[in-house]
């Protein structure tokens, strides 16, 4: 028994000792779990709670805005004031309510509306009351805001276009971030410029994000602000455009559609780029309805489009320029002398005609230029060749990108009878592999498939008015001037060009006569007006009789500088079938130049005051 | 009165006192953002815990066995009623409303098995076809009735109880080892019978990080809790994870974690040793123990104590799955404290007697 009851101890005692090793076994365990997690992982986990307490709140940067030559906006920032309010802070949802709809001056619809929306929402996230509120209408409640826990006042800012349809081709529009630029670092709730300027300048203009570190409870309230770095304004950026001549330009234009570009011809800046019919970019800032944008995409007008850059058209008799100027640089015969125009040139089977059916008789150079003679520029075209014309024509800046700063833009054609020009004619005309005298003659009076865009009409116009320097159009104001090239021509033969072109404007028998002769400033040009291609019956079908006959109208250019004596500007208007250049496309330039006379002696007359006037912080670029 | 003061066990009362301490100002960290009304609340039972603590110091151990099995007895009748009569609470049907105040049986089932088992062992050892089913049917009942509630956390403490006293009374190893072996072998049908919310909890545990904002919220919370404090901790009341709301029930399960954080690694050794001296201590009162019973009951609250430290550390560091067991005495919650504080007691008391009647090394039987 005694045995027994040894044994029954001894066995006790063994297990003890195991229990008593069991103990430290257990903790140890434990320790080495935590040990684990403090000390060789600490540093995953002190980043993790980190992540946990620091919100990082990014702010969005104001948009640099973008101003005219006199420092009106033309994108600019509207601010506003939102009103929101955090469902769980509030402490008497209907009293608070109440009072913001007197504050506010809401409906009883609004207060029903919103009651409901606040139910609907997590009540530690914000609900929006009210927003676009100025801040007269708030700033009531913003002084009393202590009084309402759970409400904030902010301030945001919209872009804004003042001269929205006037300067939509030029200035263009901004959108949200798409999943590209989320991608390339930009917030979901960022504009990003996609046309004109906005696009172009988009680095300048659009600013530095700033953020603000907050520690954030679980719940995601905000408990402490940590720091605060403050976003970077994006740059003011100031055009050398002049909001009143882009008016004046428009209202000459009135419903028509086309294209009007002033250009400074000394500094290559563009004081007027209108393309009509314009659209309006606020609605991309609001929220633009799918129906509307639709609307713009298969408007057979193309608003879109910006016709002084992106469209190419048949130069018609301004291209006249470009031959005759080849033809005095070759000292060819016919350039130097005369010929007869009896309305119409023949050669081999083929019969191609004047405008005038009757014939001009007699024309030199400067009696084709001003009349407009197309007899004596076939004739031109033909003793000169097709290489010399596609030489000269790229000499003078046309088929080549003007490099302004508002891509894409066109190139226009220029074709010719290289083997390499010829791909060019293969791809845009039937698959011809010969080249055909006549349309060597036909492109000497800018028709045929020679196109250029408005834009590099301007250019030439600048160029022949300051000496033959191509000069690159700039958008921004006070850029030092930038020539891409300079013509070989001699000063004599420009003045011959030059006297032919005043004399368009002076002489009444000058195409651009009736239309210029009056205006305040003397001025010279070449008018032009393009025949158009007939309609496929295809597009034919399409069109309502009435487009079909609007279709059919030629295009009417113009192209000129003035003041003649001492140059300025240089002008082109553009009008899509718009009849004659003579009649519809100089009256326009005649209220360009009338509204640049009466600005410049406006300016002379309050020079003195001249130092008070607006003068914006615009940043060197 | 100067006889049981004389023989108190200062080692034991010393380490719990340091225990109470601790306790306080790990909760005191947890609630002061929140209800500082709890942090006054478990200072209450502290002095009700302590008191009783110091009433069954005076309670001699004899009692204890006499009103074991009645005890045991109320508890299974008790038990019975919950499904039939019980509310529910968080999911499961664990409390019974007595007019008076809300119970809960399992609770006092958990120490009514231990005074049972410790009396049945008692003269008896874990060998032999009856000696060992006995227990295993007194503990089946009940375990069985508390795992349907479904309490986990409770069915697994008495199992624990059970095969730490078994192992105590000289169970044979080949039995245990069979034992362990059925139990793994048995998993996928346990997995079969455990309800939706235990097998998340389960998966969870494999991998917090497939569920981050739900069931593993709590586990990737208390991590990071615990790993961001570091060897020194982040300093009294500057813990980021405790003080934003990040850490679920930071006062109760997972209180573990804020003082991880806020204590570092030297806090959590400063507990574990802690834990480590209260438990070795009572294990060595055990030992010592005038009679086989009181060794018996001593192994058991150890082993208890054991098991709630080991669950709960191991959960919130993410060993373990999230099973409700408390952390004891840091912890907040009253029925808990003083249930353990009053274990705590009778240990003192097997301790106080001991002192009185047994010389340091003791002769004879403990089976006398």
């Amino acid at each position: 028994m005694r045995n027994k009851q040894l044994e029954v101890r001894q066995r006790f005692n063994v297990r003890m000792v195991y229990f008593f090793a069991a103990t430290p076994l257990f903790l140890g365990i434990l320790l080495f779990q935590i040990m684990q997690l403090q000390w060789f992982e600490h540093e995953k986990y002190r980043l993790q709670a980190d992540q946990n307490r620091l919100n990082i709140i990014p702010i969005l940067p104001v948009r640099g805005e973008i101003i005219d030559a006199q420092g009106r906006g033309l994108a600019i920032n509207h601010i506003d004031y939102r009103v929101s309010l955090i469902p769980e802070r509030v402490e008497n949802l209907e009293m608070t309510l109440h009072t913001l709809a007197q504050a506010l001056h809401w409906t009883d619809d609004k207060v029903t509306l919103l009651r409901k929306r606040i139910k609907h929402t997590r009540p530690d996230r914000s609900v929006l009351l009210d927003d676009k509120l100025q801040w007269s209408d708030v700033s009531p409640l913003a002084a009393r805001l202590h009084h309402y826990p759970g409400i904030n006042v902010e301030a945001g800012s919209y872009r804004q276009y003042p001269f929205s349809e006037l300067t939509s081709h030029i200035i263009g529009y901004l959108s949200l971030a798409n999943a590209g630029d989320v991608e390339a670092g930009f917030l979901p709730s960022e504009f990003i410029g996609r046309t004109g300027i906005e696009k172009s300048f988009e680095a300048y203009l659009h600013g530095r994000l700033g953020h603000q570190r907050e520690e954030v409870d679980a719940h995601g309230r905000r408990i402490a602000v940590i720091n605060r770095k403050a976003p970077t304004m994006g740059k003011t950026i100031q055009l050398a455009l002049d909001t009143d001549i882009q008016q004046a330009a428009s209202d000459a234009l009135g419903e028509r559609t086309g294209a009007v570009v002033v250009m400074d011809v000394n500094t290559g800046g563009i004081i007027a780029m209108l393309s009509k019919p314009g659209y309006d970019t606020n609605q991309f800032i609001t929220g633009l309805e799918s129906a509307q944008w639709q609307e713009w995409l298969n408007n057979p007008e193309k608003p879109l489009l910006n016709r002084a850059t992106q469209a190419a058209y048949p130069p018609a008799s301004t291209f006249k320029l470009v031959t005759g100027l080849a033809g005095l640089d070759q000292s060819s015969q016919l350039a130097e002398g005369s010929t007869y125009c009896p309305g119409y040139v023949e050669f081999s089977d083929r019969k191609l005609h004047c405008w005038k059916r009757a014939g001009h008789e007699t024309v030199t150079m400067h009696k084709a230029l001003v009349q407009s003679c197309d007899v004596y520029f076939y004739q031109l075209a033909d003793q000169l060749g097709m290489g010399v014309i596609s030489d000269a024509a790229l000499d003078w800046g046309l088929g080549e990108k003007t490099e302004i700063d508002l891509p894409p833009e066109s190139r226009g054609i220029i074709p010719a009878q290289s083997p390499y020009m010829m791909a060019a004619i293969k791809s845009t005309q039937s698959r011809r592999k010969k080249w055909f005298r006549g349309e060597t003659m036909i492109t000497g009076i800018g028709q045929g498939a020679l196109t250029t865009t408005p834009l590099q009409i301007a250019r030439l116009a600048a160029a022949i008015a300051n000496g033959g320097y191509i000069l690159k159009p700039q958008v921004l104001a006070h850029r030092p001037t930038e020539v891409l090239h300079q013509v070989n021509v001699k000063a004599e033969h420009l003045q011959i060009v030059r006297s032919a072109m005043r004399d368009v404007v002076l002489s009444s028998a000058g195409t651009a006569h009736r239309a210029l002769n009056q205006a305040a400033w003397t001025s010279a040009g070449k008018t032009g007006t393009a025949q158009v291609v007939k309609l496929s019956t295809k597009k034919k079908n399409k069109l309502s009789e009435e487009e079909i006959q609007r279709h059919h109208k030629d295009h009417a250019w113009f192209m000129g500088y003035a003041p003649y004596e001492n140059p300025q500007i240089a002008i082109t208007v553009f009008v899509e079938h718009g009849g004659h250049g003579g009649s519809d496309a100089a009256p326009v330039a005649a209220a360009i130049i009338q509204a640049m006379a009466e600005k410049q002696a406006l300016a002379l007359n309050q020079q003195p005051d001249k130092q008070k006037m607006f003068s914006p912080t615009v940043s060197k670029l | 009165m100067k006889r049981v003061l004389l023989s108190l066990d200062w080692i034991l009362l010393a380490s719990l006192l340091s225990l109470a301490a601790l306790g306080l100002c790990v909760l005191y960290a947890a609630v002061y953002q929140g209800d500082m009304g709890l942090w006054h609340k478990q200072s209450m039972f502290w002095t009700a815990g302590m008191t009783g603590f110091l009433v069954l110091c005076f309670v001699p151990l004899r009692i204890l066995g006499l009103v074991s099995w009645p005890m045991y007895a109320v508890g299974l009748l008790l038990l019975m009623l919950v499904p039939l009569i019980g509310d529910i609470h968080m999911g499961a049907r664990r409390w019974l409303d007595l007019g008076f105040a809300n119970i809960q049986p399992s609770e006092i089932m958990k120490w009514a098995m231990m005074f049972v088992l410790a009396s049945w062992f008692a003269t008896r050892e874990a060998r032999g076809l009856i000696n060992i089913a006995i227990p295993l049917l007194l503990v089946a009942a009940p375990a069985a009735l508390i795992v349907t509630q479904p309490d986990l956390g409770t069915t697994l403490v008495l199992l624990f109880a059970m095969v730490a006293l078994m192992i105590a009374a000289g169970l044979p190893w080949r039995l245990f080892g069979a034992a362990v072996a059925l139990g793994i072998a048995s998993l996928p049908v346990l997995w079969h019978f455990m309800h939706g919310y235990q097998k998340q909890r389960v998966l969870t545990l494999l991998d917090p990080q497939s569920d981050p904002l739900g069931a593993g919220y709590h586990v990737i919370q208390s991590s990071i809790a615990i790993g961001s404090g570091g060897l020194l901790g982040k300093g009294f009341l500057q813990g980021t994870q405790a003080r934003l709301h990040f850490l679920p029930e930071q006062h109760t399960d997972f209180i573990f974690s804020v003082l991880a954080e806020e204590g570092g690694m030297i806090a959590v050794i400063l507990l574990l040793g802690l834990y480590a001296v209260l438990i070795s201590r009572i294990l060595l009162i055990a030992q010592r123990a005038h009679s086989r019973f009181a060794s018996m009951l001593c192994i058991g609250i150890a082993a208890i104590f054991t098991l709630y430290i080991t669950v709960n550390i191991g959960m919130v560091s993410g060993v373990f799955p999230v099973v409700g067991l408390p952390l004891p005495f840091i912890s907040y919650g009253g029925s808990a404290l003083v249930t353990m504080l009053a274990a705590l007691g009778i240990v003192m008391r097997v301790a106080i007697e001991s002192h009185e009647r047994i010389p340091w090394q003791r002769p004879g039987s403990p089976l006398a």
